[in-house]
């Protein structure tokens, strides 16, 4: 170790702390407070790209009517069930997390997330328009709608197919790390590649689907532009590449399991599936919790997916906020408008960092 | 070992398998000549065997293309932003993990409030900012905003703050400045960490489309994840079907060779990335 004696202690620690921390403190305020700060800005004014781009004054200051303007209408009403799907799933989501929080199954926190988020998916829907009502933006909400749909289908698919290949895949033997290793490949590829790869796979003429299809005499579906199939199948295309992620956070649970707990149960006969439900379960709720904020946050945020198998078709049934968020603002040039959804979307994906982290901190509930 | 395990690792054999037919479906494609894609895809083993073989389409995508230039773009954006993502997140991580200075607990929170923006509810702004600085089109544009991202921070200051102290004290004794305690002592204990920060960052950028997206319009400072998203819109025309799989392939061969040669890294960054990130 080099001595400085002529250096010695120059630098006090309170100047030694700024060195160091200026470099990322300037990056951060320039390139991410600022920017977040002047997003919000933007969302409070009427700003077209081009006109702007051309003449600096052209933008001009309207107070909140972008949100208005995009998530409000005319003569909107709330009624009990006015969108049931939805509104039945917030109801039966409120009446499970108090029965879980009851029971014990869930922590405090769990269980009051999982009831706010199933209350607003019971007042939200409730809006619409009424008598000769309508909304200003009739494609924000369907678009919103999507992406929880999205969500909703995405989410418990990687969980349930990650969990259960977690547990059949814990173990120090060969055969399982080569295993594991090729499940967990799919997901260090881009996005872009991903979808070129359903794309083509998906395809009704060329793809590998189609033609299994057609081996076993069936007609090839028209996936990606059929209504119905196409949320399917990028939904199928995101379970695959997205998997791998979740599979590893469970292994890391299961890990954490106690031995001893598997082998009292074997004594009791619990082995294989019953271990699996009787111990394993059990034992990894928060685990759960915690890959399903992680995987809501994540897909919340789909885009690519959207954007390059479907183009959000057909007829809008996959356009996701994101990706409406990246036409108004690049295809419609309506800066202000996208803003304010981007403001939304940062509402909706704070609040599940907060709730990630509140959760990373509950070491046991 | 019992009959069982050998059932079960058989029966997962064949998911595993089915979960890897879409990789070796594009593998064995982008070596199948282009005039026989056109009329059919199932030729031998539905198309999961190259035959016939051909390594035509690698051979026109390093020729013709811009497949080559995309990737190099690829190159210099994952590295400088790894170098510089570990440049700001030592430093930083190292003063908040270690160091004493007023007003610390307010520069951790604010620090970790960024951690709620996502990348979405930036890019308009940002997009506006590099506007007004004629900074688009260029390889700093695509490096910069994931640099002030603070998930590197984090990471390095979790790390350093689990090194005992008494290294750290031996080194005060001795008269050695802080500065000098952070490279000459702090920096080499930090080498794993480090390394799950850059391959965490590599990933990243290499396989980052919406930013890309935004700012880079000409297609000479296309990266080739974005270039790969330009081509396969119309992949059965312009280049055809084979040749736009074997960019697929090129696309992807860094991060796969990655991602073998450092799998415990990869995985434990990309946990770290997603559990924290």
């Amino acid at each position: 170790m080099p001595r400085h004696q002529g250096a010695r202690l120059a630098l006090s620690q309170r100047q030694a702390a700024i060195i160091l921390l200026l470099p990322f403190l300037a990056v951060y305020a320039v390139f991410l407070v600022y920017p977040f700060f002047k997003g919000v800005w933007i969302s409070l004014h009427d700003w077209n790209l081009m006109a702007v781009a051309f003449n600096p004054d052209a933008k001009s200051y309207v107070g909140l009517r972008n949100y208005e303007r995009v998530m409000w209408g005319q003569n909107i009403t709330w009624a009990a069930w006015a969108s049931p799907g939805f509104q039945i799933i917030g109801v039966l989501g409120m009446l499970a997390s108090a029965f879980l929080y009851r029971t014990g199954r869930a922590g405090k926190v769990t269980a009051l997330a999982m009831g706010i988020a199933a209350l607003l998916l019971f007042v939200l829907p409730g809006f619409h328009p009424g008598e000769g009502g309508r909304w200003f933006d009739r494609r924000f909400w369907p678009t919103v709608g999507n992406t929880i749909l999205f969500v909703g289908l995405a989410v418990p698919g990687v969980t349930i197919t990650a969990m259960l290949l977690a547990a059949a895949l814990d173990g120090e033997t060969r055969a399982k790390a080569v295993l594991r290793t090729l499940f967990f490949l799919s997901q260090v590829l881009s996005v872009t590649v991903v979808t070129l790869i359903w794309q083509i796979m998906f395809s009704p003429r060329q793809g590998l689907i189609a033609n299994l299809t057609e081996l076993f005499g069936g007609s090839p579906i028209v996936w990606l532009t059929a209504e119905g199939f196409a949320m399917a199948a990028i939904v199928i295309a995101t379970i695959w590449w997205s998997l791998g992620i979740a599979m590893i956070l469970f292994l890391a649970g299961i890990q954490d399991i106690s031995k001893d707990l598997y082998e009292a149960g074997a004594l009791d006969n619990a082995t294989g599936a019953k271990a699996f439900w009787y111990i394993t379960l059990p034992n990894l709720k928060r685990t759960i919790t915690l890959v399903v904020v992680l995987q809501i946050i994540l897909h919340f945020q789909v885009f690519g997916q959207s954007h390059l198998m479907t183009g959000g078709g057909p007829n809008d049934t996959t356009q996701v906020l994101v990706r409406y968020i990246y036409q108004t603002a690049f295809r419609d040039s309506e800066l202000g408008r996208a803003s304010a959804m981007a403001v939304f979307l940062f509402v909706i994906m704070g609040g599940f960092s907060i709730l990630q982290f509140v959760l990373g901190r509950e070491k046991d509930e | 070992m019992n009959r069982s395990y050998y059932w079960l690792i058989l029966g997962l054999s064949i998911p595993a398998f089915v979960w890897l037919v879409p990789t070796i479906w594009m593998v064995s494609l982008s070596f199948q000549p282009n005039e026989l894609l056109a009329r059919t895809t199932s030729s031998t083993a539905l198309g999961l065997i190259p035959i016939p073989f051909t390594p035509e389409n690698y051979i026109a995508l390093f020729r013709f293309g811009q497949v080559p230039m995309w990737f190099l773009n690829s190159l210099i954006v994952s590295v400088g932003m790894t170098l510089a993502v570990l440049a700001v997140s030592t430093t930083a991580g190292y003063a908040l993990a270690r160091l004493d200075f007023p007003f610390k607990t307010p520069v951790i929170i604010i620090c970790l409030m960024g951690l709620m923006v996502p990348e979405q509810a930036v890019f308009i702004p940002l997009y506006t900012m590099f506007a007004d600085w004629g900074w688009h089109n260029s390889h700093h544009a695509l490096i910069l905003p994931r640099v002030a991202v603070p998930i590197g921070v984090f990471l390095m200051m979790q790390f350093f703050k689990a090194i005992p102290k008494d290294i750290e004290e031996a080194a005060r004794i001795d008269g050695v400045g802080w500065l000098q305690i952070f490279w000459y002592v702090m920096l080499p204990l930090a080498r794993p960490a480090m390394m799950t920060l850059a391959i965490l960052t590599f990933l990243y950028a290499w396989n980052d489309y919406l930013w890309p997206l935004v700012s880079a319009q000409q297609r000479e400072y296309f990266t080739i994840t974005l270039g790969l998203a330009s081509i396969q819109s119309n992949f059965a025309q312009a280049e055809g079907l084979g040749r736009v799989m074997a960019s697929g392939v090129i696309a992807s061969l860094p991060v796969v060779v990655l991602f073998l040669i450092f799998q415990r890294y990869v995985v434990r960054a990309m946990t770290a990335g997603g559990t924290k990130g």
